[in-house]
């Protein structure tokens, strides 16, 4: 049991930060099953990110006084049921209470979790562990949860969970850890360090832009299966593993690495507002560029906001709220900029899909067929991409049209792929200047204080 | 390696991969990745039909009216469909469709116009037998009006004359109200059309007299 301590307290923290992102890719299935709307399901995302970078700060000093192992256990403890909670909600708001609970549990652990691995490891292998489980999972959040979405549920991301919880009680009260230091002075008691907080907020809003819309364009706009969608976004945590023997390979400086890590970021979410087709393996290269910019700066970000500061488990929770609420903010700017440009997708998508049909070598009576059963189907699917298969299966063609008639649906496929990429373009680009915004907070010159 | 090295190898490297990654999405069409633009319904097009006989006659006016109609509204023909299907639904103001009605006779004129000048309209004794099979006609004349020579039927049915008749007493307000309705759709232009006919055989005895 004693080995496995540290990893269980590890993995706590990296499920905590990955629960910012893991329901990305169930959130169409949440829609469906809990009979909702976009901007409501959007609220899962958010009241979870919003909670935990509110609660991270008030927590680390509210909770200074009690001992870790016991800030840890509560926070686990609240964290497992709060996830079980969410796996049974059966209405959206009782999903989105649920999630502000798992929010407040996940904020006690990763601030216990942080004490405890300092106890276990020492100062700066404890630190690099709690920063590293973090990173980890933050790339790693949506790939899993679109894997057991498809083999699950929707609910299994939270059931998965629980058990990982349930042993991490048990691990975090067994931690021996020794007295509780004194209250630092005022004169050694330091600011929060706000360059660094300012870049981490910024640059997890452009990372929100990346994971989350790149999901919602390969599931929703693109119509890949959850598993599939995981499997692609995997490209960003492979690649985030790639940064530091190409940081070491380099000797570049914290600065400039960090520096670098922006630009990469924003140059891949530029390239994903400049994909030329549909095609998955367009989204490779620029989210490789995101997973570089990833590991080049979460770390760093996270250990320039913590260096030599006191106390270091406040300096910890300012990082977490500010990558809490950089999610939150993302959010907030790319949610209605990305439904609007959907809702103004729908004209030029109906019109180039009316433009195939009427253009189509087909009989006169099979094309009015087959625009009944379009025009069926885009009124049931009001607000979603249309299944055309189900329009063309409908319209029940004869067999020497069918072959015209496939053709014409990978055709009408096409149009709404390009429409659906088309529309995520304009958010991408907004990410894409959040990440340079995030830039300019690293290459912007410092003040010197006078000596 | 140097400290100068150092400071610019991953800064050049980042450079690279964005401007490497950037320029190949560019080349192949990155900016250009978006839904089929409606073409101008002003210029002519090709208009050719998979059907037969009447079936394909009535889609090649059809699509050339939208096309003349949209080009008149100023819009184009894929929005003139989608805004016609909807008005079926009573979504557009009664001035509106007045104007959509106005421009669909005139579009479906110029059709009648332009395959008679380009010599795409079929002849009347062309049609006769597909009409004869859906008319609900007594034996004895179905089997006499059969076994009129085409030559005869098509000097006393003009067919441009028989379309032109029927478009201008189409009501067209109806009609496209009735678009949901197939029934009362071809209720409507079987109608039109037979009453075309008489109109323009009544023309021609006329014109003998």
């Amino acid at each position: 049991m004693r080995r496995a301590v540290a990893p269980l307290l590890a993995v706590t923290v990296a499920l905590v930060l990955a629960d910012s992102a893991i329901v990305t890719l169930a959130l169409p299935d949440i829609l469906v099953h809990l009979d909702t709307t976009v901007a409501q399901v959007a609220w899962v995302l958010i009241s979870f990110n919003l909670v935990l970078g509110l609660a991270a700060v008030p927590t680390a000093v509210g909770f200074a006084r009690v001992q870790p192992r016991v800030v840890g256990a509560v926070g686990i403890a609240i964290f497992a049921a709060a996830s079980a909670w969410c796996a049974v909600a059966q209405s959206i708001e009782v999903l989105i209470a649920a999630r502000c609970v798992q929010a407040l549990g996940g904020a006690l652990a990763l601030v216990g979790c942080l004490e405890l691995l300092v106890a276990l490891y020492g100062e700066r292998r404890g630190i690099a562990t709690w920063i590293t489980a973090g990173v980890i999972g933050t790339a790693t959040g949506p790939v899993a949860g679109g894997l057991l979405t498809q083999a699950f549920s929707w609910q299994a991301i939270f059931v998965v969970q629980v058990p990982f919880a349930v042993l991490a009680v048990p691990a975090a009260l067994a931690v021996r850890t020794g007295p509780l230091p004194t209250p630092a002075p005022a004169t050694v008691r330091h600011r929060p360090a706000v360059r660094p907080n300012l870049t981490l907020a910024l640059l997890s809003a452009a990372l929100t832009a990346a994971l989350f819309l790149l999901v919602l364009l390969l599931v929703n706009g693109w119509s890949h299966s959850p598993a599939t969608a995981a499997l692609a976004v995997s490209v960003v945590p492979l690649a985030a593993l790639a940064a530091r023997p190409l940081a070491r390979l380099l000797h570049p400086s914290a600065e400039v690495e960090i520096a670098v890590g922006c630009f990469l970021v924003a140059g891949g979410l530029a390239g994903l507002a400049l994909l030329p087709s549909a095609d998955l393996a367009w989204t490779v290269a620029p989210q490789a560029l995101i997973g570089l910019g990833l590991g080049l700066t979460i770390d760093q970000l996270t250990a320039q906001a913590m260096h030599l500061r006191l106390p270091r488990i406040e300096h910890a929770s300012w990082t977490i709220g500010a990558r809490h609420l950089g999610v939150v903010v993302g959010l907030v700017i790319l949610t209605p900029v990305f439904t609007a440009d959907l809702q103004d997708a729908q004209v030029p998508a109906q019109e180039a899909i009316t433009a195939l049909v009427l253009d189509a070598p087909m009989p006169a009576q099979d094309k009015v067929s087959l625009a009944e059963a379009l025009g069926a189907e885009l009124t049931d699917q009001q607000g979603q991409v249309p299944d055309l298969h189900h329009a063309s299966a409908t319209a029940d063609f004869g067999p020497e049209v069918r072959p015209a008639a496939a053709q014409l649906e990978r055709d009408l496929d096409a149009q709404l792929e390009r429409a659906a990429t088309h529309a995520f373009r304009t958010s991408f680009l907004v990410g894409a200047a959040l990440a340079l915004l995030a830039l300019l907070t690293v290459i912007a010159p410092h003040r010197r204080r006078p000596a | 390696m140097s400290p100068r090295l150092s400071a610019l190898g991953l800064p050049a490297v980042a450079v690279a991969l964005v401007g490497g990654v950037l320029a190949v999405h560019l080349a192949y069409g990155g900016g250009q990745f978006e839904p089929l633009r409606p073409a101008d319904p002003c210029v002519v097009r090709d208009v050719t039909s998979q059907s037969e006989r009447i079936e394909a006659l009535t889609e090649q006016l059809v699509l050339i009216g939208l096309d003349e109609a949209a080009c008149t509204l100023g819009t184009s023909r894929e929005a003139l469909t989608l805004e016609l299907a909807r008005s079926g639904a009573g979504a557009q103001a009664d001035a509106q469709a007045d104007d959509q009605a106005d421009a669909l006779r005139d579009g479906l004129l110029a059709a009648v116009a332009r395959m008679q000048g380009d010599g795409t309209l079929p002849a009347a004794s062309d049609l006769v037998d597909e009409a004869l099979d859906t008319a609900d006609l007594n034996g004895v004349l179905e089997a006499v009006i059969r076994a009129v020579p085409d030559s005869v039927v098509d000097a006393a049915l003009p067919m441009d004359d028989v379309l032109t008749r029927a478009i201008e007493d189409l009501d067209l307000h109806a009609l496209l109200a009735n678009l949901d309705d197939q029934a009362a759709l071809e209720a409507q232009v079987q109608a039109a059309v037979s009453q075309a006919v008489v109109d323009s055989l009544v023309a021609r005895v006329r014109d003998l007299v």
